[in-house]
């Protein structure tokens, strides 16, 4: 009962808001309700870092991708199945393509939105036959046709996509029954180190805060989003590469070379003098190495989904065994 | 000379430098600060402390690229 007279107030508030709203110029969001990162903001990103002294920045910068595409192949190698094509979505320049080998696949095709990191490193650098496709890694039932691909991977791209349940759906669709998807994330505590030092730095210095690392997917989360996307015989495990740094400036650096940057919808444009000047005291102290080092957490989620098909081994029925378990143990 | 150093120089990689080598006294001050307080940090919670490290920060930057008047902390790109 107390609450009527406040429902009253309200309302007439919220009918001038609304008429207000219908009135406005701008159409309401329909076509994607998921919007955190800024596309063709990274796209560019992208294409500057990989041009960046003809590529050799982007090169030298390429230590946690080609650690995580290692660790990606020992679990496709553990899969004892010869593909015909491998789709790499998201590939950036490669460097999980290049570490393929003619015994697993005939060719691999090459999905990324960045044209420049798409093309910097020359077919000799890889051991399969190759195709190279720019697009939307959103937008992949625009590229290839439903059921048509036996194994489609994804090294260290996910990250940025906007509508992550959307894009596993999608790459379900384009898979064949019993085609296999294998994929490679940055996960929740990646760069913790990072936003803890620039929020601190930030409220002591300016008196808020402003995103500047990637809000990132939860383990949790994603054994979830794969099963609701319709993936079946799901593993999923999460793995860190911790990476030590002179100090906070390197590893800012490193990630702007690496087509990292911020591209978060609606963030600053730039970070005051002052705030990284406290950022970078604040992180050495707060979590800085003994020998005066300062460590970076990369935190890697790895899933392994099937889409299914009749052929793939299912659980009996239940009440069907025939031996008590209780005799077994 | 001078012009050289600056033209292999960025203002950031000089507050890099600056402030993590030549002030680092200052900025280890200035983070233990924050430290001793980071479940409660508010604005200007440490502004003391923090104004040393800008002085010494402005100090090192102004004595390498004496002449130029853009100070580095002040300078937005």
């Amino acid at each position: 009962m107390s609450l009527l007279p406040v429902a009253r107030r309200v309302a007439p508030r919220c009918n001038l808001a609304r008429a207000f709203a219908s009135k406005t110029p701008f159409a309401a969001p329909t076509a994607s309700v998921y919007r955190v990162f800024d596309r063709a903001a990274k796209r560019t990103q992208k294409d500057r870092a990989a041009s960046r002294d003809g590529g050799e920045r982007s090169r030298t910068v390429e230590y946690v991708r080609d650690e995580v595409a290692d660790r990606m192949m020992e679990r496709l190698l553990d899969i004892k199945r010869r593909f015909d094509t491998i789709v790499d979505l998201g590939s950036g320049s490669g460097h999980f393509s290049k570490l393929l080998e003619p015994d697993k696949t005939r060719k691999v095709i090459m999905i990324d939105s960045s044209g420049q990191t798409l093309n910097r490193d020359p077919d000799d650098d890889f051991e399969v036959q190759l195709e190279r496709v720019q697009g939307d890694e959103e937008d992949l039932l625009g590229i290839l046709p439903r059921n048509s691909q036996e194994a489609i991977v994804s090294c260290l791209s996910l990250h940025w996509v906007n509508d992550l349940p959307g894009t596993l759906v999608q790459i379900r669709e384009t898979l064949k029954p019993d085609g296999l998807f294998l994929g490679a994330m940055f996960g929740g505590d990646t760069l913790f180190e990072l936003r803890s030092a620039l929020q601190l730095a930030e409220v002591d210095r300016e008196g808020g805060i402003s995103p500047h690392v990637s809000p990132m997917t939860d383990t949790k989360d994603m054994s979830n989003l794969l099963g609701r996307a319709g993936f079946t015989l799901l593993t999923v495990d999460t793995d860190e590469v911790r990476v030590g740094y002179p100090s906070m400036w390197e590893l800012i650096e490193d990630l702007k070379d690496m087509g990292e940057g911020n591209a978060i919808v609606g963030r600053r444009h730039f970070l005051h003098r002052d705030t990284l000047a406290a950022a970078s005291a604040i992180y050495q102290e707060l979590h800085g190495n003994k020998d005066g080092s300062i460590p970076a957490t990369f935190q890697v989620i790895y899933m392994i989904g099937w889409k299914p098909s009749p052929t793939q081994p299912k659980p009996l029925e239940r009440g069907s065994a025939q031996t008590s378990l209780k005799d077994v143990l | 000379m001078q012009s050289a150093q600056k033209s292999t120089t960025s203002p950031l990689k000089r507050l890099a430098l600056h402030s993590t080598t030549t002030c680092s006294s200052q900025a280890t001050a200035y983070g233990k600060c924050i430290v001793a307080t980071y479940t409660d940090v508010r604005k200007d919670c440490c502004k003391h402390e923090f104004e040393k490290f800008g002085q010494c920060l402005r100090a090192a930057v102004c004595l390498q690229t004496r002449g130029h008047h853009a100070s580095p902390l002040t300078h937005r790109r």
